[in-house]
């Protein structure tokens, strides 16, 4: 299995696949460091100026008293303390959580699924699905929340409408404004609006699988599903690592579905950590809480991306 | 070289697949679908209950309305910035990334680690300090202020580190060997091969920073620098029950983002020819 | 291009009055009433010589927010002062506060804007980013306007004494109900002739609406903070509650009078006489009603009227708040100008100059208050409809003035105070008791208040 992975072009991997030869005297390690430099200075010229610093300024402020109107004053670690005694804040935590452990995976193994099925297909049918399951990140998330959101309407909507013409219903449901059910709304509308970027990676992905390499598979008598696991999921590794990690940030950053369809209600039922450090800055412009709150989530987001990078990488080693 | 590993038999498992994609099929449709078809029903039929599914008497009064707006100005302005996002991103990033796969120098973890950190980080919370940032360089209210913090997020960087990695490093090598410069390397055997990574990025930056409303909101105030998804969030908070004209605002926000993504959609099929002749 | 907005702005112009209270679903761009003849003797020989290029944002309060409008103003104001420039961006209720929070930080503030005390007093003004427009307040304005209402001197009024508003109009909010349904149930005998009911007759009118087979009647929305006006008038009025105390140190929700209140409607909406929606805001009750959908709204005024009589296919009548004892007290609307602070003094007489132009000038101000749709401020206007086509339907509202309660929105805490309200009226219609709901509310309340005097 190794050796065929390694004879493959297109082979991929955590682990780096360059020539140990390169490296053969420090002058050449000299020369190449400085190129590697060069390369990077354009991209670390923004990244520097337009994330680094602000994120700098942001944890800096967390551990200040910043709000409009008043002066600076340090408090140290309070805002941290204050946090964790929030309700609010513990519950859009723990929704958060919710949304990230039911949202993620689906994603991923979703969209995972209909690429494995539409890679196969023509270029015309492989072009037509990807665009429709690309559709809804193409319509913008403002479009698709009032689409949604007349959609899950209690008086008028589409789904009461339809459930209640088909005798499953017989009162109407206010869908977004029953704490039962609006969370899981959230979910639905994010996972619809999440599939279109991880089935355009998956499908150029899979097609870079060598096709030589599953039919030698085939030829040995291995089935479908060990040609996948055998071939294909090592090959696709380094997309699904991305496409984890990116998803669990955006789940993560989830604000503008909940700002505009439910702000946080019924009853906080839709609270995100995200929501509630949009609410604190620009509602109450209490930007030191709200800045602390941005670290902490940050450090929840990198630890788990760290984790991801560590499963991920064991798994494409094998 | 097409890869189509069509069925060669028809089994009850493949009609089920095929039914369940036709379902989702309609099922992500439909938003879009309901979007174009309700920008041009008049304002009767656009609030009908029950739904009117189809517009038998279709009028284009919406978007008489829409172009009362200078729409084409905000149009104008969000592909000024798209573009001049999606470009520098690509560029920027596919450099980046490639270092970050197939180089190995000092500092090259701690770089690529800190990038994660700052992808973790809610973009919500640094809005604030950019906004000084963007004041204190005399770029706020400009369409600068909106492209150069969407060049600066590192997801393009790691995007294409995954797709470099991809990269064999026998050609690299080859390229070396042949006595190819570092640049020429870049360009001749490195770009090539992550060109599907470069299209998807494309796409993704360009709708991103097509979508961002919420920075375009913090940083652009005058009316001379609204891009379309403002145009669109302001005529939609003026005009909260006007569906029909809301409607024709996303359905022509959507056609461009809509064209770049088919413009773009065929590096994939030139990426998966390539990978198919080189094995 | 601005023409080209305007017309878009014009359609909307009404739409959000007060938090986003509204939407419209008009689109008839109604003609600037504008007199075109302008006297050079308006102009204040102080301003002939200032030069200045000065900004205003405007929050879309009547046809302030339509540019040809606004543009014809601003051409009028510059025959007495030439040499300034004023530039008008105009913001929404949705994204509009997000914005100035962004100028405020990047400090690229304009020099005016427009909107209501509860935000340019106790929310930028408390916050030390507005001008002291004592100036503007001459004895003779305070005496003009105090006749009028002495709330809107005080609305106007920082904690500090200093004056963060220049008023320029108010209006009461209230219900509106369909007609044509209401009397299809034989309910209108409920209403008195003035528009004042009781809750006892509101009870019955609800009862006769569901009798007839109305399935909505009204619905408690609570979806967000837009337009909570509405359910704070109707719970305030329903066992005559206060919603603050009288010099506005606390929130008095607790109150037994309120809690009363908030314990009725979650009778009501047990025994199916009334509706509640926690995904539903002002704008889409507004828009149920509009659509003959549900048989009363909360949110209605002047403007709303006007927006909607046309495009509705039922009469919408305004009524007031029902009380236990018939007289209700009506939440009030006050609309002005305020300057920010940016330091630059020049700039700062300017838009006094401006502001005095809208507000006092004995044409345009009257005028200003006719594009706003609502009731000058300043007693010495008199009506300013008379021989308008509004004149009618003024009129009715203008009887609803005499109702207008305290104006509270000016209570320190009230930005977390809204987010705690609606999330109040969740809880209670979800199961938690009235008494904890209210304890929650009237704590989190109370604690940002004092939070925010400290």
């Amino acid at each position: 299995m190794a050796s065929k992975t390694k004879a493959t072009p297109a082979a991929g991997g955590e682990v780096l696949t360059y020539n140990k030869g390169t490296f053969r005297n420090s002058a050449l390690v000299r020369q190449q460091t400085l190129a590697a430099y060069l390369f990077l200075l354009p991209a670390l010229f923004f990244f520097v100026l337009f994330v680094v610093v602000p994120m700098v300024m942001c944890l800096v402020t967390s551990f200040f008293d910043y709000r409009m109107g008043k002066p600076l004053t340090f408090v140290g670690l309070n805002q941290y303390i204050k946090m964790f005694q929030d309700p609010t804040f513990l519950k859009a935590l723990v929704n958060t959580f919710i949304l990230v452990i039911v949202a993620v995976p689906t994603v991923t193994a979703f969209s995972l699924w209909v690429s494995s099925v539409v890679y196969k297909f023509s270029a015309f049918k492989r072009s037509f699905f990807r665009c429709i399951f690309y559709l809804p990140v193409v319509t913008g998330t403002v479009a698709v929340a009032v689409v949604w959101k007349w959609m899950f309407n209690k008086y008028t909507g589409l789904i009461n409408y339809v459930l209640s013409a088909t005798g499953v219903i017989d009162q109407n449901i206010s869908w977004l404004g029953d704490a039962r059910f609006a969370l899981g709304c959230i979910i639905l509308i994010l996972f619809t609006t999440s599939i279109g970027q991880p089935i355009v990676l998956y499908i150029a992905a899979l097609g870079n699988v060598d096709p030589s390499l599953i039919d030698a598979a085939e030829v040995d008598g291995a089935n479908n599903f060990q040609v996948f696991w055998h071939i294909k999921w090592p090959q696709i590794m380094p997309t699904t690592l991305y496409i984890l990690v990116i998803t669990t940030i955006n789940t993560f950053q989830c604000y503008a579905l909940i700002q505009l369809l439910t702000s946080g209600g019924p009853n906080h039922a839709t609270d995100t950590i995200m929501y509630y450090i949009y609410y604190q800055a620009f509602k109450l412009n209490d930007y030191g809480y709200g800045d602390a709150m941005g670290v902490i989530l940050a450090i929840i987001i990198a630890v788990l991306s760290a984790i991801q990078f560590k499963v991920a990488g064991s798994g494409s080693g094998d | 070289m097409e890869t189509t590993v069509q069925s060669k038999k028809l089994t009850p498992g493949k009609v089920i697949v095929d039914i369940i994609l036709f379902l989702l099929a309609i099922f992500f449709i439909f938003p879009l679908y309901w979007i174009v078809t309700g920008s041009f029903k008049d304002r009767v039929a656009v609030n009908a209950n029950p739904p009117v599914w189809f517009p038998t008497q279709p009028t284009l009064d919406n978007y008489q309305r829409l172009f009362d707006n200078p729409a084409l100005l905000w149009l104008g302005n969000t592909v000024l910035m798209a573009v001049a996002a999606m470009a520098l991103t690509c560029i920027t990033a596919a450099m980046a990334g490639y270092v970050l796969a197939k180089k190995r120098f000092p500092g090259r973890a701690l770089i690529f680690s800190i990038m994660i950190c700052a992808m973790a980080l809610p973009k919500q919370v640094i809005l604030i300090p950019l906004l000084k940032e963007m004041s204190f360089l005399g770029l706020h209210d400009t369409l600068w202020a909106v492209i150069l913090p969407t060049v600066g997020w590192p997801f393009g960087i790691f995007l294409m580190k995954q797709f470099s990695e991809t990269i064999p490093g026998e050609m690299i090598e080859a390229a070396r060997i042949d006595g190819a410069g570092e640049v020429r390397t870049f360009v001749s055997v490195v770009l090539p091969m992550v060109t599907p990574g470069i299209g998807a990025l494309a796409i993704f930056t360009f709708i991103n920073s097509w979508n961002d409303y919420f920075l375009q909101l913090i940083m652009l105030n005058s009316t001379k620098s609204l891009t379309i998804s403002l145009g669109i969030a302001k005529i939609q908070a003026e005009m909260s029950n006007d569906y029909g004209l809301i409607m024709a605002g996303a359905a022509l926000a959507a056609i461009p983002i809509i064209a770049v993504f088919l413009a773009f959609q065929k590096y994939f099929t030139q990426g998966i020819a390539m990978g198919a002749v080189k094995g | 291009m601005k023409k080209q907005l305007s017309l878009l702005l014009a359609a909307g112009m009404t739409a959000g009055l007060l938090a986003g209270c509204g939407g419209s679903t008009s689109s008839t761009a109604t003609e600037s009433t504008a007199s075109s003849t302008s006297s050079a003797a308006t102009g204040e020989t102080s301003g002939d010589n200032l030069s200045a290029d000065i900004t205003m944002w405007t929050y879309p309060i009547g046809q302030f927010s339509d540019a040809d409008t606004v543009n014809s103003i601003i051409t009028k104001f510059q025959e007495s002062h030439p040499g300034i420039n004023v530039t008008v961006e105009y913001l929404d209720y949705t994204n509009g506060d997000d914005q100035v929070t962004a100028a405020i930080e990047a400090g690229t503030t304009p020099d005016i804007v427009m909107e209501g005390p509860e935000r340019l007093v106790s929310n930028w003004g408390a916050k030390g980013k507005m001008l002291d427009l004592s100036d503007l307040w001459t004895e003779d304005a305070v005496a003009d306007i105090s006749a009028t209402s002495q709330a809107v001197v005080n609305a106007c009024k920082g904690a500090d004494g200093n004056y963060y508003e220049y008023p320029l109009c108010m209006t009461t909010h209230t219900m509106a109900i369909n007609k044509e349904m209401f009397e299809a149930a034989d309910a209108l005998q409920y209403i008195n002739e003035d528009g004042t009911w009781t809750t006892e007759n509101f009870e019955k009118a609800l009862q006769a609406l569901k009798d007839s087979g109305v399935d909505t009647t009204m619905i408690v929305y609570c979806g967000g903070q837009g337009g909570d006006q509405g359910t704070r008038a109707l719970v305030n009025n329903l066992y005559s509650g206060q919603f603050t105390n009288a010099d506005h140190t606390a929130y008095t929700t607790d109150s037994d009078a309120n809690k009363k209140a908030l314990q009725q409607l979650l009778d009501w909406s047990n025994e199916g006489l009334i509706s509640y929606d926690a995904a539903a805001q002002a704008s889409d009750e507004l828009q149920l009603f509009a659509n003959g959908t549900v048989a009363m709204t909360l949110c209605w005024n002047a403007s709303n009227q006007a927006q909607y009589a046309s495009s509705v296919t039922f009469t919408p009548m305004a009524v007031a708040f029902p009380s236990d004892d018939g007289v209700p007290e009506l939440c009030g609307g006050i609309w002005g100008f305020g300057i920010f602070d940016n330091g630059d003094d020049t700039k700062a007489a300017a838009a006094k100059e401006f502001i005095k132009f809208l507000c006092d000038d004995p044409e345009q101000g009257p005028e200003s208050v006719r594009l706003t749709g609502f009731f000058p401020v300043r007693s010495s206007f008199g009506d300013v409809y008379t021989g308008t086509e509004d004149e009618d339907r003024m009129a009715q509202f203008s009887s609803f003035m005499q109702y207008l309660g305290d104006y509270y929105p000016v209570t320190a805490g009230w930005a977390e105070q809204r987010t705690a309200w609606w999330n109040m009226l969740q809880q209670i219609f979800t199961g938690t008791s009235v008494d904890d709901a209210v304890a929650t509310y009237t704590t989190t309340s109370n604690d940002a208040l004092a939070a925010a005097a400290a």
